[in-house]
């Protein structure tokens, strides 16, 4: 779809590499840039495949970079920086995720670039954005899901605040930055000019949060953690194998609901509204536990979706690895690696007509395409490439 | 600066609840015209015009349909034409307006898009070109594709809950990974599934713009989440691990968590990332000694004492506000940041300073007033974006729609609305009951009430 759409991806971490795997998927050519020596600090990033910490075997690292070229190069020297500029010649995109503090004066900061390069876009991601008073703050992912104001709503009411999920904040300031890079690209269209796009990793997570914001500025309320009391639907559930997420949501009479569950006491007539359900959502739970009981995950999540009802149930990596709804919608695929090995990836959020997913390429090696990136693409000879290799420019 | 990117953009919204709707209201603070497709039958209606709330003050008014805090944040700045799509010549007026659209975003069930003849097949006829994105729990393909979903149901079926968990006492009293699954909540998975049609939407428009076709995205909410922990399923694929559920500890990083603070509720989080770190950290708690102490020099044996660590930590930030103690770290460059409630981040400096809060003026007949609304992640140097106004007014637009956009006439237009297929109220329905605040604290929806918000 992005056929065409030249973009430098110089990290590091995260945000930036997820944004420009993104835009890969979609169909751009991505270049990866990475220092010489140890690359991107992703590379350090574990799980490592079987526990062996390699700069090619740290599972973050191949996940985040699929379907991109890798160069190294060092652009913190004039040559190196020289360097960068010329790739910058061929490129419309470079998206980068170092503190503001340190790209100011690089040479590579928007003012900077924007002189050399009028046309590119320059996609900045930083855990607070390019200004205010925590512009310069340091943040890892706990800081940020902390500071969105979404970590305080995960996790129990009668427990402390829990983290998200692998590094979510991140994620989602990745999914975020690629969607405002390609407003930005698509501006230039009309203005044939490229801009800068700043996007605060705080912000896009707080972005989520279009319930706990009113509800503080309409009528002063802070809402809540997970609750502990009530009548248990909609959320976390214990069932035979695992848990599940029994819920009444879904258009369907409460009959549906207690036929599926299969305990008779659930029919009686005070559970049949939702008030009903709050005043009396103690004994409601007791009956619940016992009923999901007798089920196990799947079979109960089945029966649900053919009864219009809507249940979840709690998923391990596993089961989603072997999922066969997952499977059949192409989602999966065989990539090899030549240090990691092979192995099944996960694809693309979502299917688009005209664009069949298509298998990536593997994580790029540290500056696996070196030759091909700034021989072939750039025309420099083979004398002049050993020399920047000795140098450590390359 | 120079325009909204998406000045010449027309969405037509056909979508409810949170993630397209959501996704309706980015394109429009980028300048796009979205026109909402709402309806004046009141049992059709999408929820969060009807019961979603808030209200302000917790009681809906007489014009509930148009007060709901969460509604409003969904639809800024788009147009609400009514049509009841039930008949015959609404579905004709949405082929219409659809032919002279750019983008559709629609979250029915497969099931129900056929019935109507919306289905994508049906819609490129009319619009060769069309961007359409079908946003559904699992898929218009695959074997789950007729399953309805709802966020908080969805999010561990995608997998979060493997990675998300409370730590639990094993028998010799020190702390292990959990075996129960926990949820972000607050409808996490729409969110993703709103980025991912964002990006969708950019990508089809730009090659619209290159080869002149257009794209449907089958948008399906449980792959979309899939591919947010793609790093776990990705480590069960290489290493076999199947959850990971560390609580707010870290593999890499001690001590690192989530921390009591002065005052009720209040909570800070700390990453101490390496040795440095780790001898700033002491410094400023004032605790030299610890600096010195062989037991803790390394990450290694911070992971391996972290119980103890934690209690001294626990012990110094109980003592102050979630603010004093990132001032302190953050001087010495430990990450560190509070766990911020809503109203905390809406007083907070540096939301402030960055306008993340965009302040929008209500019509008076709302008695909403000024509000502030959640803006976006993103920020351009020359484009325009931000919150163009309120949510609509239900068939605010549908003179404009009908007779500006469509050309029809007076009489077409008094047809339709003799007919109720187009309105300006909800025919039936009533005022939401509301569960009493009281109820909401002791039921523990809400932690805490603040009679004199800033609203």
């Amino acid at each position: 779809m992005l056929g065409g759409l030249r973009v430098l991806d110089l990290g590091p971490g995260i945000a930036p590499s997820f944004c420009a795997k993104m835009l890969a998927d979609y169909g751009a050519e991505v270049i990866k840039v990475e220092p010489p020596g140890n690359g991107d600090p992703a590379r350090g990033m574990g799980p490592f495949v079987g526990d062996d910490p390699h700069l090619e075997k740290s599972i973050p690292f191949l996940y985040l970079n699929t379907g991109k070229w890798g160069v190294s190069l060092d652009y913190s020297c004039d040559t190196g920086l020289g360097i960068l500029h010329q790739l910058l010649d061929e490129a419309d995109v470079l998206v980068e995720g170092f503190p503001p503090s340190v790209t100011g004066g690089s040479g590579i900061s928007y003012s900077e670039l924007s002189r050399s390069h009028p046309r590119l876009v320059v996609t900045s991601v930083t855990p607070f954005g390019q200004d205010g008073p925590y512009r310069d703050f340091q943040a890892t992912d706990i800081i940020t899901c902390a500071m969105s104001g979404l970590m305080y709503h995960s996790g129990d009411s009668d427990r402390e605040p829990l983290r998200n999920a692998l590094d979510q904040s991140l994620y989602v300031a990745g999914a975020n930055a690629a969607a405002a890079t390609l407003v930005a690209v698509f501006a230039r269209l009309t203005s044939g000019e490229g801009q800068h796009v700043d996007v605060s990793v705080s912000e896009c997570l707080a972005a989520h949060l279009v319930q706990p914001v009113p509800y503080y500025n309409y009528m002063g309320a802070t809402k809540g953690r997970r609750p502990v009391r009530g009548s248990g639907f909609e959320e976390l559930m214990p069932a035979r194998d695992g848990y599940v997420v029994p819920s009444v949501q879904g258009s369907q009479p409460w009959e549906t609901v207690a036929d599926l569950i299969g305990l008779e006491e659930l029919h009686d007539p005070r559970f049949a509204s939702g008030a009903g359900r709050i005043a009396h959502g103690e004994e409601l739970k007791a009956l619940l536990v016992e009923g999901l009981a007798q089920w196990d995950r799947l079979p109960l999540f089945l029966a649900s979706g053919e009864r219009r009802l809507v249940f979840g149930m709690a998923q391990d990596a596993g089961d989603l690895v072997a999922c066969p709804h997952l499977e059949a919608r192409g989602f999966y695929h065989e990539v090899d690696h030549p240090v990691a090995g092979s192995a099944t990836y996960p694809g693309m959020g979502a299917a688009l007509s005209d664009y069949p997913q298509r298998t990536p390429s593997p994580a790029p090696l540290l500056g696996e395409h070196n030759s091909e990136v700034f021989g072939a693409k750039l025309g420099y000879d083979a004398d002049e490439l050993a020399a920047l290799r000795y140098a450590g420019v390359i | 600066m120079s325009g909204r990117p998406l000045e010449n953009i027309r969405v037509v919204d056909l979508s409810r609840v949170f993630a397209m709707p959501f996704a309706g209201a980015n394109l429009a603070d980028l300048g796009a015209e979205v026109i909402k497709i709402d309806t004046c039958q009141a049992q059709f209606m999408e929820t969060t015009r009807t019961i979603t709330g808030p209200f302000p003050d917790n009681q809906p008014g007489e014009l509930w349909w148009e007060q709901g805090g969460t509604f409003q944040t969904l639809n800024r700045g788009k147009r609400s034409l009514t049509l009841d799509l039930r008949s015959d010549e609404a579905q004709a007026i949405l082929k219409e307006l659809v032919s002279v659209s750019d983008i559709v975003l629609e979250n029915f069930t497969p099931r129900v898009m056929a019935r109507f003849g919306l289905d994508y097949a049906s819609l490129r006829a009319v619009k060769p070109d069309l961007i359409m994105v079908s946003n559904t729990g699992y898929g218009h393909s695959g074997p789950w594709s007729s399953f309805g979903a709802m966020a908080s149901a969805l999010e561990p079926t995608h997998g979060t809950g493997a990675f998300m968990g409370y730590l639990e006492d094993n028998e010799s009293g020190s702390l292990r990974s959990g075996n129960v699954p926990n949820k972000m909540g607050n409808s996490y998975t729409d969110f993703l599934a709103t980025w991912t049609a964002l990006v969708s939407v950019m990508a089809a428009l730009l090659h619209r713009h290159e080869t002149g076709r257009g794209t449907w995205v089958d948008l399906a909410m449980y792959q979309a989440g899939a591919s947010f922990i793609g790093e776990g399923l990705l480590a069960y694929s290489f290493n076999g691990e199947r959850a990971r559920r560390m609580g707010n500890r870290h593999s890499s990083m001690a001590p690192h968590g989530c921390f009591p603070c002065f005052g009720e509720d209040q909570w800070v989080t700390i990453a101490v990332r390496d040795d440095e770190d780790w001898l700033a950290f002491c410094r400023a708690i004032g605790a030299s000694e610890l600096a010195a102490d062989p037991r803790y020099a390394t990450t290694q044996q911070r992971i391996e004492k972290q119980d103890e660590l934690e209690s001294i930590v626990s012990n110094w930030t109980r003592q102050l506000t979630s603010y004093e103690v990132m001032e302190i770290l953050q001087c010495v460059g430990v990450p560190a940041g509070p766990v911020f409630t809503a109203g905390q981040s809406l007083a907070d400096p540096h939301f402030r300073h960055r306008g993340f809060f965009e302040q929008v003026t209500h019509p008076a007949e709302t008695g909403l007033g000024d509000k502030a609304y959640i803006g976006r992640g993103w920020k351009f140097s020359s484009s325009t974006a931000g919150i163009l106004g309120p949510a609509p007014l239900l068939g605010e637009s549908n003179d404009y729609a009908l007779r500006q956009v469509l050309g029809k006439t007076e009489d077409q237009i008094s047809v339709l609305a003799n007919a109720n297929t187009i309105g300006t109220e909800p025919v039936g329905g009533r005022p939401p009951s509301q569960v009493p605040m009281d109820t909401q604290v002791e039921l523990g929806w809400v932690a805490a009430f603040d009679p004199d918000f800033v609203g």
